[in-house]
């Protein structure tokens, strides 16, 4: 294939791909009323109207909080499983992995609507746990999977090893296999977080008085009113995203282990 | 691999035992409920009731060949592009790569939202269609199945190109000039090698759109709305407006069953084109 | 000490449900304005009574499940929503009458407003008019009939059947065709005919008003509570006043069955209903009112459904034929209309 064609072929998906997010930029820097493209006249008033709108920052600060400590919670018990999946003989192995990596599989939506009704409903939990719990274990499976793929790489006789040398197997882990494993974490986590942050359907059904998470309030805030500052919030979101991969990237790598 | 199980099931249980209690367990009574009669015995009537509305059936059908559809088309676009990126130099590589993994990691509300802009009737497709003369006035694009399949491909057919490179990269580089020196046609070239190198890809990259696009939400909503429901905005449509909860566990499995079948479905056509 | 501090937050933000020992009043209302209603009402109210106010919104069927679920042990004390929902809430005997004598503003509320569904089991707090918004530089409008000619075809909005809307635009459409009164089995085939001539079924005013900002709808019935959204546009829009009238609507309040918190929803009903309220939700343009005494500027008025002329000439549809009829509608529409 000639040179013109490759680029033909890129540029024209990567158009498709990348060319409604510039739109979505430029239809938030409208000096107008309502939502349209081309804008009509520039202006930044609904970049600055999504910091004022106090719904979005109530929100914003319930979805950093679960794809934080959601993200976090999932490490917790995923690092451990990840280990133990990879490091021992497990009865029953193929049963555990399909379990924690049952999440990515069931639609979202399901997953809500079930957890409302048999989980949140029953136990009388509040919808910030819930969501916790749900983004939690959605999270998991990411974690479980990175963390893996960065533990097949690493030799198992260097643990071996630091037990032969008199090191507990707890200090192996923490000595040895933590700070071998640190980039996969690392990684893991920007997954998680990115993951649990733009999570909608599973949310969509988990919302309470006054709790949601930042992309259902986009959503009902659009049922309200459809001027351009969703367009803004929705740039400054993906900024943010990519501004966060782009800063992982760079520090380790981070596409080596998605 | 260490011997002690008693350690190792300990590590793995909370993970496992945290998923199936909160998450397996009622997602689990979800699907059941469409399986009990009001008297509490199993029956299919929930099921069969489903079935029986031709509302239901159409969107069913629909779902189905949308889904083929944007699997099929990002297939497509999937292989020229994949095709393109493995052969370019490592820097520019890596570059191009990161810009189509991009838009994965932006929230699908915002990549939604950006066709409400591109596909109305004084967006820039209309402008473009009225320029050229193709159309003497803007032509309804949203709120129609063009709408949903566009929204869809542009979501998923990120998952596609990534399956498919990393599919390629695994291609020896000199196989695909060998036989274009030995006299096989670009068309040969793809179905005699490079189709059956990447098929493992194929089949990884076919089931994640396909899944993704059944089980996609916002995009349908947001641009089929009410006249071109799919399963999911048809889910929700039953909870939330009709208060009907065996429809919604009907619909809830139609899907898991769909996903599931979809990925045994492409690897069997993967291992009989061996 | 600092590295518990993570976990010090997640406990505390997982158990923070309220510790709050003041009193505490829980109502289910419409997700719309809360930012406007928070001003006008429940601030201040909050203010006067010194209690807690918990605001559950939703759509309302969401809302109505609730409070059915919660039947034995009350959660939501008082909610306003549409007077058919709350007859569907009465007949199920989750409601309990309201004592008028607790409403000082109640003898000041227009009489359809006073007992609208039966048994004083609702109070209605607004009107609204609802007719067909259109783009009067593209067209004009004399009849509800218009909606599915010639002149719009491709690009027409309706409501879905499954809001507010939709049964009125039913109504009025039933009303045009000459059929009889609450039968629109033929209606409803007559927009099924005309399906592909319609943009969408749009559930939300809002959704509506972009549809029409961005010119891929020209002309639809909407709510006269929406009206602000169109007036405002540099479009020219303009209120149709077909010759078969307007239809209308109204909102009510309910107090929930055995709820033990009577006493301060009482307190929030009748000062929701008072003039100074009534004014203020008014004037910010959210609801207009049902209490007659309130007075606004001409041009507030312009944005509302008000006077009693207006109120009056209203074709209004009975709650109880649409509860009645509900479910055949939205069958018949699922399988003829949108298919």
């Amino acid at each position: 294939m000639s040179r013109l064609t490759v680029w033909l072929i890129l540029g024209a998906t990567l158009t498709f791909l990348i060319g409604p997010f510039l739109i979505v930029i430029l239809a938030g820097a409208s000096a107008g009323e309502a939502l349209s493209f081309p804008p009509q006249g520039l202006s930044l008033k609904w970049y600055a109207k999504v910091f004022t709108v106090e719904s979005f920052r109530a929100s914003f600060a319930l979805s950093m909080f679960l794809a934080i400590f959601g993200t976090l919670a999932a490490l917790l018990i995923g690092i451990p499983a990840a280990y133990a999946l990879n490091r021992y003989d497990l009865p029953g192995a193929e049963t555990i992995r399909t379990i924690v990596a049952a999440p990515i599989i069931v639609p979202g939506i399901i997953v809500g609507l079930a957890l409302l009704r048999y989980f949140v409903v029953p136990l009388d939990v509040t919808i910030t746990m819930a969501l916790f719990v749900t983004h939690t274990a959605l999270v998991l499976p990411y974690a479980v999977r990175v963390v893996s793929s960065s533990l097949n790489n690493l030799r198992a006789d260097m643990e071996e090893a630091a037990v032969i040398l008199g090191c507990t197997r707890l200090q192996a882990f923490t000595k040895v296999v933590l700070p071998n494993i640190r980039g996969g974490i690392l990684a893991a986590f920007i997954l998680g977080f990115v993951t649990s942050f733009n999570e909608v359907p599973a949310s969509l059904f988990l919302s309470g008085p006054g709790v949601r998470t930042l992309p259902i309030d986009m959503l009902s805030y659009m049922e309200i009113t459809f001027d351009p500052s969703v367009a803004a919030l929705s740039a400054l979101l993906a900024f943010m995203s990519v501004a966060i991969v782009f800063a992982a990237e760079r520090l380790l790598g981070f596409s080596r282990y998605v | 691999m260490f011997l002690n199980r008693a350690e190792g099931l300990a590590l793995a249980l909370p993970a496992a035992l945290f998923t199936f209690l909160v998450f397996l367990v009622p997602v689990g009574i979800l699907l059941s409920v469409a399986f009990q009669a009001e008297s509490g015995a199993w029956s299919l009537q929930g099921y069969v009731d489903f079935f029986s509305e031709p509302l239901n059936q159409s969107v069913f059908f629909r779902t189905l060949k949308l889904g083929i559809l944007v699997a099929g088309t990002s297939a497509v676009i999937g292989y020229a592009a994949a095709f393109c990126i493995v052969n370019l130099p490592a820097t520019s590589r890596g570059r191009i790569f990161g810009l189509v993994v991009l838009p994965l990691m932006i929230s699908p509300v915002a990549r939604t939202y950006a066709w409400i802009v591109i596909l109305g009737r004084t967006g820039i497709v209309n402008d473009v269609i009225v320029g050229l003369g193709l159309s003497e006035l803007p032509i309804r694009l949203l709120f129609t199945e063009t709408a949903v399949f566009i929204g869809l491909l542009q979501l998923f057919l990120p998952l596609m190109i990534i399956s498919l490179v990393s599919a390629m990269e695994n291609i020896p580089r000199d196989v695909v000039p060998a036989a274009r020196v030995l006299g096989a046609s670009w068309f040969q070239v793809f179905f005699r090698v490079i189709l059956p190198l990447t098929k493992e890809g194929l089949v990884i990259g076919g089931t994640l759109v396909f899944t993704g696009a059944l089980t996609a939400y916002i995009t349908p909503a947001i641009l089929g709305g009410s006249k071109v429901l799919m399963l999911e905005t048809l889910l929700y449509q039953k909870v939330n407006v009709s208060n009907d909860f065996v429809s919604a566990s009907v619909i809830a499995m139609i899907v898991i069953v769909m996903c599931f079948s979809a990925n045994l479905v492409l690897k069997r056509i993967a291992s009989v084109r061996r | 000490m600092t590295k518990y501090i993570p976990i010090l937050a997640l406990s505390a933000a997982l158990t923070a449900t309220g510790a709050a020992a003041q009193d505490k009043l829980t109502i289910s209302v419409y997700s719309f304005a809360q930012d406007a209603y928070k001003e006008a009402l429940y601030d201040p109210f909050e203010e006067m009574c010194g209690c807690e106010l918990v605001i559950e919104t939703g759509n309302s069927v969401e809302r109505m499940a609730k409070i059915e679920a919660n039947a034995a042990d009350p959660v939501i004390d008082m909610a306003v929503i549409s007077s058919h929902d709350a007859l569907s809430l009465a007949r199920k005997g989750l409601l309990q009458p309201i004592d008028t004598s607790k409403l000082q503003s109640f003898d000041k509320l227009y009489p359809a407003a006073q007992d609208p569904i039966g048994d004083s089991m609702a109070v209605g707090y607004t009107f609204y008019a609802s007719s067909i918004v259109y783009r009067e530089d593209l067209v004009s409008i004399e009849s509800w009939n218009d909606l599915l000619g010639e002149k719009l075809a491709g690009n027409v909005s309706l409501p879905n059947i499954t809001g507010t809307q939709g049964p009125l635009t039913l109504m009025m459409l039933n009303k045009a065709e000459g059929g009889a009164p609450g039968e629109f089995g033929a209606t409803i085939s007559e927009i099924g005919k005309h399906a592909d001539d319609i943009v969408t079924f749009y559930s939300r005013s809002s959704e509506l008003a972009q549809l029409m900002n961005q010119e891929e709808v020209i002309a639809a019935p909407v709510g006269r509570f929406a009206w602000s959204r169109f007036k405002s546009s540099p479009l020219p829009f303009a209120w149709a006043d077909p010759k078969e009238g307007q239809a209308g609507g109204m909102n009510v309040m309910i107090m929930t069955a055995n709820n033990g918190n009577e006493e301060l929803a009482y307190k929030l009903m009748d000062y929701w209903l008072s003039t100074e309220v009534q004014t203020r939700v008014a004037e910010a343009l959210i609801d207009s009112p049902a209490n007659m005494d309130v007075k606004v500027s001409d041009e507030v008025a312009e944005n509302l459904t008000y006077g009693a002329e207006l109120i009056n000439s209203l074709n209004i549809l009975d709650p109880a034929v649409i509860i009645a009829n509900r479910d055949a509608w939205v069958n018949q529409w699922n399988n003829e209309v949108i298919r």
